[in-house]
């Protein structure tokens, strides 16, 4: 049994040593002007971003990502939780935002490219209103789906209104809730990408693109190192810290699933 | 008003109110020539309409779209059953595919507009690096959930190992299928007309980005529109194609009463 999980513990550690060793095997010695070795890229990597770019272009996208989230995430849960409570404005803002949702969210970077040009409020702006889209409906289905049974047992209570929404709804639909959130983080690191990539001079984007349309392949595919290493650690935080919130909540699931 | 009546009625008046607040801001050119009024862009839409260049960036949008998910459903489930199979291969590709999850298609455009150019095949390749692993995780997911003892009968009535995988495992993770590509598809659109906004691929993407450098406000809000419009429909179709194609499982029948 121990030999099983040690081997697998192996294979499962072991395979992306061994590709990164055979990419660095084979281009060790490459010459074409798209893939260059591995050792030039990790090279122009460390000079790029460690620490030369970090503050004017890393420390930049980073701070519109998270500001724009911040806002889409603040603003997503409370628009939501009206929308859900309020039929009458479910009813007049709900086709409205399954179209809003029908449009790629990078779609819009143009939009807002024309109203406020090309600062750094359109960034954060894009990135808001992108990522508002998946909490909002997760919170308006999170409220809806909580059950009548909660719902009556509140009221036995006398619970208010504000003692209603703040104890019973929001905590009830925080799973549902997070998992919208993590949809928008996505979609929010997308959309700074495409809002540094659309005509932008600052950012991991715009230096990656930048990078790729003067032909300097190697500092090309350390940004897209960097991106891929932002977009993996930002959803393992953002794993961590749902896991920490909703630790209740696996808990009770894990109870439920062993009665 | 009968109350089956009135969402209906309150829906058409949140629409109406907001193409009168969007009418009001433009006419009082709160952003200049930048906002152009509801009014202009949807004649300039319809006049749009009657020009074979949008039909024709329109197909090849919806075209190129179908044709990766198509591409990746097929290689995906592939992958899927062999990964989720054999322990092995899983715990193998456990650690690449976590990594490579939650990086999204936009992160090597760069890479494919260098190597393939502004081409047809670009845009296929982003899209189906896009759709291609949650396809993947979920065929795996859908494997692992296989009864056992289902799986244990089939093999006690003298099923092979393949007529296993063809009749008790692939209908068991359909419903897993079925959900990875009820998301795919809509994203499938989104990477199309990212391929084209940025890497100037073919389709309403490359349209937009012309409209944009060109100052064609009027055409970029009513392409904008179009994609919206799309957007909801491929969301739609795929929830009844997904419906049809599994009305016999359990969590897709209806009760009748």
């Amino acid at each position: 049994m121990m030999n099983v999980k040690m081997r697998n513990w192996l294979i499962g550690a072991g395979t992306p040593v061994l590709l990164l060793t055979a990419w660095w095997l084979s281009s060790e010695n490459s010459t074409d002007p798209f893939f260059p070795p591995l050792r030039t890229i990790l090279v122009r990597f460390q000079e790029l971003w460690l620490f030369e770019h970090f503050q004017s272009d890393v420390l930049v996208s980073l701070g519109n990502l998270f500001l724009g989230f911040a806002i889409a995430a603040a603003a997503g849960v409370g628009i939501g939780c009206a929308t859900a409570l309020v039929p009458t404005v479910r009813w007049m803002v709900d086709p409205l935002i399954h179209f809003l949702r029908g449009i790629p969210p990078v779609a819009l970077v143009p939009i807002f490219i024309s109203l406020i040009g090309f600062g750094t409020e359109m960034r954060v702006a894009s990135i808001a209103l992108a990522a508002l889209f998946p909490t909002m409906i997760a919170t308006v289905d999170g409220i809806r789906s909580v059950s009548n049974d909660l719902m009556d047992v509140a009221r036995v209570y006398r619970l208010s209104r504000r003692e209603r929404l703040l104890n019973v709804l929001l905590p009830a639909a925080t799973p549902q809730i997070f998992s919208g959130l993590q949809v928008s983080l996505q979609v929010a690191f997308i959309v700074m990408i495409a809002s540094e990539m659309l005509g932008s001079s600052q950012g991991i984007g715009a230096m990656t693109l930048l990078a790729q349309q003067s032909f300097m392949t190697a500092d090309m595919w350390a940004g897209i190192l960097l991106l891929g290493v932002i977009g993996f650690l930002v959803n393992v935080l953002f794993g961590l810290l749902k896991h920490r919130v909703l630790s209740w909540y696996i808990g009770s699931r894990r109870m439920a699933r062993a009665a | 008003m009968k109350p089956s009546i009135r969402p209906l009625a309150f829906s058409v008046l949140g629409i109406v109110t907001a193409l009168v607040i969007w009418q009001v801001l433009a006419e009082a050119r709160v952003a200049g020539n930048a906002l152009p009024s509801a009014t202009t862009v949807f004649a300039n839409l319809a006049s749009t309409l009657g020009l074979g260049s949008f039909w024709s960036s329109l197909a090849s949008t919806i075209g190129i779209a179908l044709l990766a998910l198509a591409l990746s459903a097929v290689a995906g489930i592939v992958i899927g059953l062999l990964v989720g199979s054999f322990e092995s291969v899983r715990y193998a590709t456990l650690a690449v595919l976590e990594f490579l999850k939650p990086v999204p298609p936009i992160v090597i455009l760069p890479l494919a507009v260098l190597v393939l150019g502004p081409t047809v095949e670009m845009s296929l390749f982003l899209v189906v690096f896009g759709c291609l692993l949650p396809i993947v995780m979920q065929t795996v997911d859908g494997v692992q959930s296989t009864d056992p003892v289902a799986r244990d009968t089939a093999r006690s009535y003298g099923m092979g190992e393949g007529e296993i995988l063809a009749r008790v495992v692939l209908p068991s993770a359909m419903p897993y299928i079925g959900t990875a590509l009820r998301v795919a598809a809509p994203a499938a659109l989104v990477v199309t007309v990212v391929a084209g906004l940025l890497g100037g691929g073919p389709g309403l993407g490359q349209s937009i980005y012309q409209a944009q450098a060109a100052g064609d406000y009027a055409g970029l809000y009513g392409l904008v529109i179009v994609l919206g419009l799309l957007g909801l429909l491929f969301q739609g179709a795929t929830r009844v194609a997904e419906r049809r194609v599994l009305h016999w499982h359990e969590s897709y029948r209806e009760v009748v009463p």
